[in-house]
């Protein structure tokens, strides 16, 4: 993890960080093309600012380029969504020692996926920036640019609605 | 007054003292919040559950050749770059050779390309949300 007074290498963000963004763009879209394509152009796009980067919230500085990333290529785009594929959830199934375990492990995972794409986007970023990624309020409220009690209302609801969407 | 919207907060640890102390008592008295509490921490665990999404190892390879990429890509723009502006010199006359070769700009005209590219056709934007 980077401190509050030390720059970065690119380097370092993309080894530190690159799972991370990955995680964050996978959950939002649901499929590993669109993480792919994201993480390629987050880390771009990092390289570029960290000539004008100074030493603060690197948490808050690396996310707010991360989601501009994702909201540029969704509106690029401008496309309605479509259900995702599975993907490799399901790659490594023969291996386990219980393969009906692993099953409803992997299709409660995609349920959960499917719920997580059903939410109103700005619930499922809160959502994923807390559960998936980690940040901390205060550090949501600075990457999406909105009031700490913004991002407590959307992340609560946002689980609420999950939750009533996988009962 | 129920302090549903703060219940999240209180699971995560993320409210001042004395919000957590407020909260905390209703909790114990209100039996609709604490079914509330109950249902975002089964959400919560849920995502917290979700395994290593899949392919992140072959996104995070992609980006170290695609760094490598840029940069061969820029050494032959800055060659095809070197030749044209021969060419136009040649051409044009004086001038056009003078003009500041910008690196940065020829390699964010590759970025748009290789973003514009891949043809993301299922991302699920803010066009949904309320």
């Amino acid at each position: 993890m980077s401190g509050d007074d030390t720059i970065p290498t690119w380097e370092e963000v993309a080894r530190d960080h690159g799972r991370r963004i990955y995680a964050f763009a996978y959950r939002l879209t649901g499929n590993a093309h669109d993480a792919n394509d994201l993480v390629q152009e987050v880390l771009i796009r990092v390289r570029r600012g960290l000539r004008s980067y100074r030493p603060g919230s690197f948490e808050g500085w690396l996310w707010r380029i991360t989601r501009n990333a994702f909201l540029d290529e969704v509106r690029r785009r401008g496309r309605r969504p479509t259900v995702p594929l599975p993907e490799g959830d399901l790659g490594h199934m023969g291996s386990s020692p219980d393969p009906d375990a692993e099953l409803s492990r992997t299709r409660l995972g995609e349920e959960v996926q499917a719920a997580l794409l059903d939410l109103p986007y700005e619930f499922r970023e809160a959502v994923v920036l807390c559960d998936v990624v980690g940040l901390t309020y205060d550090e949501i409220a600075e990457s999406v640019g909105i009031p700490i009690g913004t991002v407590r209302s959307r992340i609560h609801r946002g689980r609420r609605l999950l939750k009533e969407l996988l009962d | 007054m129920h302090p549903r919207e703060l219940i999240s907060a209180h699971l995560d640890g993320e409210l001042d003292p004395v919000a957590e102390a407020r909260v905390a008592a209703h909790l114990e008295s209100c039996p609709a919040c604490a079914a509330e509490l109950e249902d975002v921490a089964a959400a919560r665990q849920s995502i917290r559950s979700l395994p290593e999404p899949p392919g992140a190892a072959g996104a995070l390879a992609g980006a170290r050749r695609g760094s490598r990429g840029v940069r061969r890509w820029a050494v032959a723009v800055t060659a095809a770059a070197a030749t044209a502006a021969l060419a136009g010199a040649v051409a044009l006359g004086p001038g056009v050779a003078d003009a500041p070769f910008d690196l940065d700009a020829l390699v964010e005209q590759h970025t748009a390309r290789v973003v514009l590219d891949p043809g993301i056709s299922t991302l699920r934007g803010p066009m949904g949300g309320p």
